[in-house]
């Protein structure tokens, strides 16, 4: 059997040759483009990761179907951050320095995200992250960093006036100390009170088992609209501890953590019923939307998926652009991607194309119009509330 | 791939310190230390604060995290006296929940969970590319010392002394062993090496945050410290690295693995790390390099007779 694969050792000499005769661009073929998602696999954002990788992997697949970029394949590696930093920083050493990759896209958690972003200016590599502190873009990151979720203030403003449109007078915030858990409490304080409504808050520990005490002492502020602020294993339990309190008021919380698994994880649905939820919206309706659908096959992809789809297009239509894959090339390519006016394009391979033709193009993707400023956070962004009936979320309005 | 080995050399040989750290009052004196992350905790914010914020040289602020450290295992040994064994490694566990939860709220100081960033690297501007090599040489010579230091103790008298309290604290003290200032020396000092560790952390990678001190850290340490031979710092050692290899190398053994997805790799990553431990505990119950304990020496010929 082995006799059949040996190659003569004149073949191998001929074949060296042919391939240094040969011109650089096939020899450039050989050489992939690398890109990188950094999600957490594992973890407590282990929910959203897996379908985020799925996301970005797709957009690679069809820009590679339809020729690469620069005529060069794209490979990307999927890491696990482990939804912990130190974790997240040991991945992302490995994908800047083994790997070689030009980004690292999707990066969930901000303590995650304010680890890996001195890596990655340090070593010229372009960072994409979904997290929503506000420090995050203020960070010296030279350019080399862009988020699509809006920071938290915007978020929390909207979350705010939304309270407000419920006619409610007496808000309890109850958070666990997070990146964004001051920042909260200041807006909330801003917000509220110019509607007529009071706030208080508490802040808890997120990984205890039970919330007893710190629901009653919600409750002895006797509000009618609780904000549940914490991630999803934690949420399921304080809606729990809520429900056996008693408390017959509203409930408001953020949809990355009052999501599909935390009704499935209740498991009872009365327990859930009437609970909003908000969330950054996904550009829904729009074509980008609609492939985003198709890639991971769900009917409703979370707003991280489209960030991410997003993420990975912008990225390759940047290297189309300066012709060149480097990390300092999208850097300095990626805003002609996605503003300043030309041809609305709404996915990486119409992108390239018309990049090819060379017409001016303005990305317009899943998670909204993708226009930054110098800072690297969004401009605009559209917001999606929802509630709980019978365990489906339906939604209450997109504005 | 050479950057990325130092990266990951510079990371173990923190990990080997703290194991040097685990040593000395486990494997040493036999007192449970459940609350590793906690001292290297404090002495990643020591040092982290006291350079950024307090604008202090780095050399400075590694020896205020040393300082740091020590005193806090001072405190925790003081206020533990009574407790052994399992109610010592409760205690110190609850010990390094509070730092992580005090690092988390108390944002006037420590930034609470944004963390500290921006924590300078020695000469790294001037340095650039250079700065990971000339930061390894920096971990291996701090490694380098701390080794000898408690290989010392670990042969001196004091060591003996101090095995002498792991077996039994009772008969060391008939013996006529100062039991409680043993104690409080080898925690203290073992504190203090886990907060110097803590401060290499936090200048190499330039960020520390609350999340970084989650009780798992202390996990790989004690597995470190068992795979590699408890009550032997060479074996102490040997296990941060082997730990830190099973860590990393797993990431690349399992990319060979086809047909799966990236969910599945991340878990099996997980798996095989679980299973290799499983393994050397199995074939090797006392650690790869399972502790040596040298005779004691003969009484000179002329005081026996």
């Amino acid at each position: 059997m082995t006799k059949t694969f040996r190659i003569g050792r004149r073949a191998a000499l001929a074949g060296g040759v042919a391939a240094l005769a040969s011109p650089a661009v096939v020899r450039a073929q050989a050489d992939p483009i690398k890109l990188a998602t950094l999600t957490p696999l594992t973890g407590a954002g282990g929910p959203y990761g897996p379908v985020m990788a799925k996301a970005a992997a797709s957009v690679v697949e069809e820009v590679n179907k339809a020729g690469g970029v620069n005529g060069r394949r794209v490979v990307l590696v999927s890491e696990d951050d482990q939804t912990n930093p130190e974790a997240g920083v040991r991945a992302a050493r490995k994908l800047i320095d083994v790997d070689k990759v030009s980004a690292i896209m999707g990066t969930w958690a901000s303590s995650v995200t304010t680890a890996v972003a001195p890596l990655c200016w340090e070593s010229k590599t372009f960072l994409c992250t979904v997290s929503g502190a506000d420090s995050i873009t203020l960070l010296p990151h030279q350019g080399y960093l862009v988020r699509t979720q809006p920071n938290s203030k915007l978020q929390v403003m909207r979350v705010g006036e939304f309270m407000l449109s419920l006619g409610v007078k007496k808000v309890f915030t109850m958070i666990p100390q997070t990146p964004f858990t001051q920042s909260t409490f200041d807006t909330l304080n801003a917000v509220l009170p110019k509607g007529g409504a009071t706030h208080q808050s508490l802040i808890y520990d997120d990984k205890k088992t039970t919330y007893r005490t710190e629901v009653d002492q919600a409750l002895r502020a006797s509000p009618d609209l609780l904000l549940a602020g914490g991630y999803t294993p934690d949420s399921v339990v304080l809606l729990k501890d809520l429900y056996r309190a008693g408390f017959k008021g509203k409930v408001v919380g953020f949809a990355y953590s009052i999501n599909q698994k935390l009704v499935d994880q209740v498991g009872q649905n009365e327990i859930v019923e009437g609970v909003y939820t908000f969330a950054p919206s996904s550009a829904e309706g729009s074509t980008a939307y609609d492939k985003v659908k198709a890639a991971v096959g769900s009917a409703n992809p979370d707003p991280y998926t489209c960030q991410v789809y997003d993420h990975a297009s912008m990225v390759l239509m940047a290297m189309a652009i300066a012709k060149d894959s480097s990390g300092t090339a999208i850097k300095d390519n990626i805003r002609k991607v996605t503003q300043g006016g030309g041809k609305t394009v709404d996915n990486a391979v119409d992108g390239i194309k018309a990049i090819a033709a060379g017409e001016k193009i303005d990305y317009t993707g899943a998670s909204g119009p993708c226009d930054f400023d110098e800072k690297g956070d969004i401009l605009d962004c559209k917001f999606r509330y929802e509630q709980i009936k019978a365990g489906k979320f339906t939604v209450v309005k997109i504005a | 791939m050479p950057s990325y080995l130092l990266f990951i050399a510079t990371i173990g040989g923190i990990y080997g310190l703290l194991a040097l750290s685990l040593n000395l009052i486990w494997g040493g004196a036999g007192m449970v230390n459940l609350g590793l992350a906690g001292f290297f905790a404090v002495g990643a914010y020591a040092s982290g604060l006291l350079t950024t914020a307090g604008q202090v040289p780095i050399v400075a602020g590694w020896m205020a995290a040393l300082v740091a450290g020590g005193f806090a295992g001072l405190i925790v040994t003081l206020s533990t006296t009574r407790l052994r064994q399992d109610y010592l490694a409760i205690v110190t566990l609850g010990f390094a929940e509070v730092v992580r939860l005090v690092a988390a709220n108390e944002i006037w100081l420590t930034r609470g969970t944004d963390g500290i960033s921006g924590i300078p690297g020695p000469w790294k501007s001037a340095l650039g590319q250079n700065f990971n090599s000339v930061y390894f040489l920096i971990v291996v010579a701090a490694l380098v010392v701390v080794f000898l230091v408690v290989r010392r103790i670990d042969r001196s008298p004091y060591g003996r002394a101090l095995r002498a309290i792991r077996e039994d604290a009772q008969v060391a003290q008939v013996a006529g062993k100062p039991v409680l200032r043993f104690k409080t020396e080898a925690f203290t000092l073992s504190a203090a090496i886990a907060g110097l560790a803590g401060a290499l952390y936090g200048h190499f990678t330039s960020y520390i945050a609350p999340d970084l001190f989650l009780p798992l850290i202390t996990v790989y340490i004690f597995l470190a410290v068992a795979s590699g031979g408890t009550g032997r710092p060479a074996g102490a050692l040997l296990g941060a690295y082997l730990v830190m290899t099973l860590l990393e190398s797993s990431r690349f053994f399992v990319e060979w693995i086809p047909g799966t997805t990236a969910v599945q790799r991340a878990a099996l990553k997980e798996l095989l790390i679980a299973v290799a431990l499983i393994l050397v505990l199995r074939l090797k119950p006392s650690g790869v390099l399972p502790e040596r304990i040298p005779p004691a020496p003969r009484p000179a010929t002329g005081a026996s007779s």
